[in-house]
């Protein structure tokens, strides 16, 4: 009784407790609910995503008279993933007959123009191009292919994505997506009681997660605005979320935004998002051309992207696709038969070393840092830039293969066995216009880490010697026939040390000509000559062909012991293979925003840095290098009549193997050593040479043929002595260019030559009256 | 040993007027077509070395460039856009074309008139530069690249310079 007076006396009190819990919950849902509802509109209506700035390799150019066999068309094609048909209908296919290729070309839009489809017809022989016509029937000069897309600029924690417009899928692909993933999307508010249920049911008699009852909307939310955890509160705030972008949303919106938001595959720290990238990373082309099996592939993958990864897992995969078309047959998305013929084809994966939209690391991170000077880092990676870099991925592919079996094969070669795999980069280039057109930053050329091709600062050994010639050749004093002194050489250097060079062979060679001290990199003989024409002038050398770096004022410099990377070293020598030109390297040609509108082009700029007279004596007698230096070996792999200028460095005690050197139309750098600068074993020849060579003779390359510059004269000289001689009189004769004024002593025996021109008419007249 | 009997023989008959001095060289302007180590009989005989202008000197072979059918049309689209003040455009049409004929001195030129007309007068004369230096053999052309350094100068009203560079556009069509 005095409970109940009690309760009745407190009953109002319990009433307003409660109601005041309660309207304080209330409060708290809504203002939750105002919350989450706030986090999904402002990030998906504002940009929803962040997009990853796409990077594309260079365009392949068809024209009349182009080297392209019509073999090398097709795999051209085929790289860029367009479909061999019986019949041309839609862009990104193509027919073949023999000698003859139909294309339709993809719509792109090129930083410069819109290329819209048009049918090509290609006749091409082996030996290369012979006419193109568009569909009208009329000549088509010249027509550049859609480019390869080869990466993407992604953020931090990895996430890269192609968006694609509703149009630009397979109508076969959300469709497809329904039947597996939510059979209910086109009627559910968000969630699908029943499917939960259904799938609660299932798991509690399996004891395990077997099915999944999310919507497609809630796994967007899950994969959109929270983390991996699964916990009960996460599922709550998941499925409230997935109410509410239901109710703000389109089901279309929400399809759309799925296809470009999930996860679908990793490519080392790069998360695969979206359908549009994942078609690049899977079958190398746009989503837009998928084809059913592919389509249904794709669905499958979606609900494990590592464990029915194609690559790793196909037989798994591919039990899963063909779930996948029989689930889309049963429920009337394809027809049976339709299905049938679909599990039939292989998996249909590019294989991850082919696949377009392969993965350059050290020619991306190039790219990056070009970049990084015009644009924030948020820019790169979140305001979908299209950026249209210079590689060419025939050469980079040339160059990634060469330096990968070179390596082993030099590995092979030696008795002990190292702990660390032995290193190497390649660097080429285009030297008239100074593009990039392949950087490779290591042995194993996928992985991304340390760029050595950029960071790995070495000794440059002989690699300086061509800057000491030019130095030398520019003042005017010397040319390739000086004669210069290989004898001991000592320098006082300022605390009472003594500085003694010696030749790689310890011997000296006495006097020698220019030429013959660089091509067989006399050590000797460079250092008096560095130290005759002065060591500030050399150094100034340097930053005159675009070292951009203070260099120790230092004797040793002229023997090499400068930390160079070997980009650098393909800067310093592109000049030389440039004709004294000046042209600053570039990776990028242009950039476009997301909009497609030009932001910004990266055109060619030269500017004259050394003589080109000298600088054709310096190429001249860096072809004797090849001919009968420390480059001769090369011979063996290169075309014969090619004509290439290089130079070898080695480090002190083999630590670093190099070569440089360029053709008519490539500039090659090859470095080879041990990341933790241990010795080698390898001289610039016996290491570099190898891997330079193969690559130079794998690029469709062109003869060092520039024109001899004013004020020289072709004259036949000795190798050995730089005396002057003729072919048949004279040890060794070469030909080389040396300015007009110069004379030369005569070779023994080859005296006559003051008489050389009447000599000649008399030996014609001698011979007319013998014949 | 017919060489020997011709040395021989040349001495004997040059003997007699040779002074033994220095050795020289005949100032022989190369001839272009000649490969290395190419028959020596094959030479055409050495030209008088008379002070030039005196006497015409051997026509050297002229290697005028000419563009490629696909060089031609990516010139052609670069006028097009020229004209429209689309330099960025025009600039990237010409150096599609020297991607494929690295070597052509007319599309250096076709660069460095775009530079020109752009503003970009030291990036002109440097195009320019790089054209004289691919045309040495091509008089005609070196003459128009020659020029072009001329009107670089003059557009930055470096007259002087500018008629030394018109004197040797001159002194090339003169040739």
């Amino acid at each position: 009784m005095r409970i109940s007076k009690k309760l009745k006396k407190y009953r109002r009190q319990i009433w307003t407790g409660l109601a005041l819990v309660f309207g304080v919950s209330l409060i708290a849902l809504i203002v939750w609910i105002f919350h989450l509802d706030r986090t999904i509109t402002t990030q998906f209506e504002g940009r929803r995503w962040s997009l990853p700035a796409q990077v594309y390799a260079e365009p392949t150019e068809l024209y009349i008279g182009s080297a392209f066999s019509a073999d090398e068309i097709e795999r051209e094609l085929k790289r860029l993933g367009y479909r061999r048909v019986q019949e041309l209908e839609d862009p990104g296919s193509y027919r073949r007959r023999g000698a003859e290729i139909e294309l339709i070309n993809r719509r792109f839009r090129f930083w410069d123009a819109l290329q819209e489809p048009q049918k090509l017809t290609i006749s091409a022989t082996a030996s290369g191009i012979q006419s193109m016509r568009n569909g009208r029937g009329e000549d088509v000069p010249i027509f550049r292919l859609d480019p390869l897309l080869i990466g993407s600029i992604f953020p931090i924690h990895g996430e890269d994505r192609i968006i694609v417009r509703p149009d630009e899928v397979s109508r076969l692909l959300p469709a497809a997506l329904k039947v597996v993933e939510d059979r209910k999307f086109d009627s559910h508010h968000g969630v699908d009681l029943a499917a939960i249920l259904r799938a609660a049911w299932v798991n509690l008699r399996a004891g395990e997660i077997q099915q999944g009852g999310s919507t497609l909307t809630q796994q967007l939310v899950k994969s959109y605005f929270l983390d991996s955890r699964r916990t009960f509160g996460r599922k709550i705030e998941e499925a409230m979320m997935a109410v509410l972008l239901e109710i703000h949303f389109e089901k279309q919106d929400l399809m759309n935004a799925y296809i470009n938001e999930i996860y679908l595959g990793q490519d080392g720290r790069r998360a695969i998002h979206g359908f549009g990238l994942a078609s690049q990373f899977y079958f190398g082309k746009p989503a837009a051309e998928l084809q059913l099996h592919e389509v249904a592939l794709l669905v499958a993958i979606v609900r494990g992207p590592s464990y029915y990864d194609p690559r790793r897992h196909p037989k798994r995969a591919r039990a899963r696709r063909d779930l996948v078309l029989k689930l889309m047959a049963e429920h009337g998305v394809i027809s049976e038969e339709q299905a049938e013929r679909a599990i039939e084809r292989p998996l249909g994966v590019v294989s991850s070393s082919t696949r377009a939209g392969g993965y350059y690391p050290a020619f991306l991170d190039l790219v990056r840092r070009t970049l990084r000077r015009d644009y924030r880092e948020e820019d790169l990676t979140e305001a979908g830039l299209k950026i249209f870099s210079t590689l060419s991925p025939y050469a980079q592919s040339k160059a990634e293969e060469a330096l990968a079996q070179e390596l082993e094969r030099l590995e092979k070669a030696r008795k002990q066995k190292r702990e660390q795999p032995l290193q190497g980069v390649v660097v080429i280039t285009r030297p008239q216009n100074g593009e990039v057109v392949a950087v490779v930053g290591g042995r194993d050329a996928g992985f991304e880490g340390f760029n050595r091709a950029l960071d790995a600062k070495r000794s440059i050994g002989s690699l300086v010697k061509p800057v000491i010639y030019l130095a030398a050749l520019e003042t005017g004093r010397y040319h390739a026939a000086s004669i210069v002194e290989d004898g001991p050489v000592e320098v006082k250097l300022s605390n009472t040390r003594v500085w003694r060079p010696q030749n790689i062979s310890e011997e000296f060679y006495g006097p020698v000509p220019l030429v013959r001290a660089l091509a067989q990199s006399l050590n000797l003989a460079t250092v008096r000559l560095g130290l005759e024409v002065g060591l500030p002038e050399v150094l100034g050398e340097f930053q005159k062909l675009g070292l951009e770096r203070e260099l120790p004022q230092l004797p040793s410099v002229l023997l090499g012991a400068i930390d160079v990377s070997p980009f650098e070293v393909a800067q310093l020598y592109n000049a030389f293979a440039n004709g004294g030109f000046d042209a600053r390297l570039r990776a990028v040609r242009a950039v476009l925003d997301s909009e497609g509108k030009p932001l910004k082009s990266f055109g060619l700029e030269v500017s004259p840095v050394a003589d080109p007279a000298a600088v054709y004596q310096l190429n001249q007698m860096l072809v004797q290098v090849m001919e009968r230096g420390s480059g001769r070996r090369a011979r063996s792999y290169l075309p014969s009549g090619l004509v290439v200028a290089g130079k070898s460095g080695t480090s002190s005690d083999y630590r670093d193997s190099w070569f440089a050197g360029f053709s008519g139309s490539h500039l090659v750098v090859v470095w080879i050593g041990y990341d933790d600068n241990t010795s080698t074993g390898l001289t610039g020849s016996s290491g570099s040479l190898s891997v330079w060579s193969r690559v130079m003779s794998a690029l469709h390359t062109t003869s060092l043929n520039a024109p001899m510059p004013e004020g020289l004269e072709e004259r036949w000289i000795e190798f050995g002595t730089g005396l002057a001689a003729r072919p048949g009189c004279g040890e060794e004769v070469i030909r080389m260019p040396l300015p007009l004024d110069v004379e030369l002593p005569p070779a023994e025996g080859c005296e006559v030559g003051v008489f050389d021109s009447i000599g000649e008419r008399a030996r014609k007249w001698w011979r007319g009256i013998v014949r | 040993m017919r060489k020997r009997i011709g040395i021989v023989l040349t001495m004997a008959v040059l003997g007699a007027c040779a002074t033994p001095g220095p050795y020289e060289t005949p100032k022989t302007p190369p001839t272009p077509e000649q490969e290395p180590g190419a028959p020596v009989e094959t030479q055409p005989g050495s030209p008088p070395t008379t002070i030039e202008g005196s006497q015409p000197l051997p026509e050297p072979t002229s290697r005028e460039p000419v563009l490629g059918p696909a060089s031609r049309a990516l010139v052609d689209h670069a006028h097009v856009q020229l004209a429209s003040k689309n330099y960025a455009v025009a600039a990237g049409s010409i150096e599609r074309a020297l991607r494929i004929e690295p070597g052509n001195a007319l599309l250096w030129i076709e660069l460095a008139k775009v530079r020109q007309a752009e503003g970009n007068y030291v990036q002109a004369e440097n195009l320019a530069r790089k054209a004289i230096s691919m045309s040495i053999q091509a008089p005609r052309t070196q003459a128009r690249a020659w020029q072009l350094v001329a009107d670089t100068y003059r557009a930055r009203g470096k007259n002087i310079e500018a008629q030394e560079a018109e004197e040797k556009a001159r002194s090339l069509t003169r040739r």
